[in-house]
């Protein structure tokens, strides 16, 4: 993980002319890129793979690499929502009101992320991933105490908050300007998820001294960290390896 | 040729010389070198609106000094209406009605006072002298010299959340907007991403106060919120293409539209929801950017 901070080598990156002109990619470099790129996803599709452990799903390098990380995660999201709605926790919510309603749309955002990472992806997609949620009381709103498992809302956060620190440190691997784009209006949307989910657990920790740093900068996690996480919720042969993204 | 091939052989061309990052015109004229005959049906396969027309190039330097003036923006909004800095509530204590209200509006100004210190810090390390702080007018009257568009954002407290909102929602709008032109300079654009969604949480935040407050308003930018700003006007600009239900991708090398209306399974609730509610849903999953022009003109409203 970087750390924004005012120490020599930053400012050894910081010496670099500023006014250069850093112009949008070409199109058919950007073109040629993928072509190439989806090439050698399928040629990457064995799960024989050297680097790739036995059992795990290589979500593969380059840019499709970080589409399918980010297809994996929304994967994750998309199936916790999903489950949700057959929990007591949702059934009990009263229609119309102001916490069913907001699960409803997260439901919704999750599914059509995930759907649009898949169709960007076409037959590049790693497969659909099975999600152990054993560790989630889909019946309680928020931790029992004593209780080992998540509630529904302590799940929301954890995966929200994994996402945004997902993406904050997936942005430096994208090669796309176009895909760049649309992992920001993503990640935002995504934070916007992570602020309404804490402020229901406890209104006002919206932004937690747990999710910034001194300079107000929003924590990223590198592929490595969030798969360490979110692999707990995966079940064998739907581990993710992402060793290739660099 | 086959398209595939004119574009394998185009990239051979663009990486050949790598020293010049080709932008699209160049890459055009290229193109016009090796076939006029393809390039309308290759234009036509270009519908995106992000590439095509005329696009913004902004140096980091260019992006660095936006961000400032937003931030700077941001935090003396907010100083004013805590009483750190003057020309806010005449009772700064009473304003917010409640704590919980102050407590957040402090933990966001804190925020915004650490961003300013980083890009500030961020300019002055790259050897770039600042700008001038210009003087500021929340109420949108430019000191008095034209109509005001929030009289009572010091002394009404929903004026005042509305500002904020509208702030809020254009400062992630706007990063999101710059990060292209930071994208080969991976610290910069990742002091930029993790500003931009801590930003996003401030927003989320701010429209929940209003919508305890009674306001229809969701933590995300939406098609069932009710408006806040009156069409044709500089604020409106922040939430004019915001309902945009249309995505791009780009498969098999042609630019594609994303199929949310028609055959992509998103609309998997029991029961489904209407074609306009889903529609609805895919506005909302996505927060869309907006160019550095867009974000100045509102800048400007607020300074003179």
């Amino acid at each position: 993980m970087s750390n924004i901070q005012h120490n020599g080598s930053d400012e050894a990156e910081f010496a670099k002319p500023l006014y250069t002109p850093i112009k949008r990619r070409s199109f058919f470099m950007y073109a040629g890129a993928t072509a190439g790129a989806t090439a050698l996803l399928l040629s990457g599709c064995d799960d024989d793979d050297d680097n790739n452990p036995v059992g795990m799903v290589d979500v593969g390098s380059g840019d499709p690499g970080v589409l399918n990380y980010a297809y994996a995660l929304e994967q994750l999201e998309a199936a916790f929502y999903t489950t949700l709605r057959t929990g007591t926790y949702y059934t009990g919510l009263a229609a119309g009101s102001a916490e069913k309603s907001a699960l409803d749309d997260l439901y919704y955002h999750e599914v059509i992320h995930r759907e649009l990472f898949k169709t960007a992806l076409g037959s590049g997609a790693i497969k659909g991933l099975e999600v152990d949620f054993s560790n989630i009381d889909f019946n309680a709103r928020t931790s029992a105490s004593g209780s080992s498992k998540l509630g529904v809302l302590d799940a929301a956060k954890a995966f929200e908050d994994l996402g945004v620190a997902a993406y904050n440190g997936a942005g430096k691997y994208i090669t796309s300007a176009d895909y760049l784009t649309l992992a920001g209006k993503i990640v935002s949307v995504e934070a916007r998820h992570a602020a309404l989910i804490r402020d229901l657990i406890s209104n006002g920790t919206f932004v937690g001294s747990d999710v910034i740093d001194g300079n107000a900068l929003e924590r990223s996690k590198e592929p490595s960290e969030v798969v360490a996480t979110a692999n707990a919720f995966l079940k064998d042969g739907s581990k993710l390896n992402v060793s290739n993204i660099k | 040729m086959d398209f595939l091939n004119l574009l394998a052989r185009l990239a051979t061309l663009d990486t050949e010389a790598p020293a010049t990052a080709a932008p699209r015109r160049a890459a055009l004229s290229r193109l016009g070198q090796v076939g006029t005959a393809l390039l309308p049906a290759l234009l036509a396969a270009l519908p995106a609106p992000a590439l095509a027309g005329t696009k913004e190039t902004r140096t980091r330097l260019d992006v660095l000094k936006l961000a400032l003036k937003l931030e700077l923006l941001e935090n003396e909004f907010y100083s004013r209406a805590l009483g750190l800095t003057p020309g806010g509530p005449t009772n700064p204590a009473a304003f917010f009605v409640t704590t919980a209200n102050r407590a957040a509006i402090q933990t966001i100004q804190s925020h915004e006072a650490q961003h300013v210190a980083l890009f500030t810090r961020l300019i002055t390390d790259a050897g770039s002298p600042l700008d001038a702080v210009p003087n500021f007018d929340f109420t949108g009257s430019k000191n008095g010299t034209q109509p005001a568009l929030y009289p009572d954002v010091y002394t009404n407290l929903d004026t005042f959340l509305k500002v904020a909102q509208l702030l809020e929602d254009a400062g992630v709008r706007a990063y999101k907007g710059q990060v292209e032109f930071i994208q080969t300079d991976n610290y910069t654009l990742e002091a930029a991403l993790r500003t931009h969604s801590t930003e996003a949480r401030h927003a989320a935040h701010i429209r929940t106060m209003r919508r305890q407050r009674g306001a229809n308003v969701k933590s995300w930018v939406s098609p069932a919120d009710a408006p806040i700003t009156t069409a044709g006007t500089v604020p409106d600009a922040v939430y004019s293409t915001e309902s945009n239900t249309t995505q791009y991708i780009v498969r098999n090398s042609v630019i594609t539209k994303v199929p949310f209306d028609s055959s992509l399974p998103i609309n998997v609730g029991t029961p489904p929801l209407s074609a306009a509610a889903i529609l609805a849903k895919v506005a909302e999953a996505f927060d869309e950017p907006v160019e550095a022009a867009t974000a100045e003109a509102l800048l400007q409203l607020f300074t003179y």
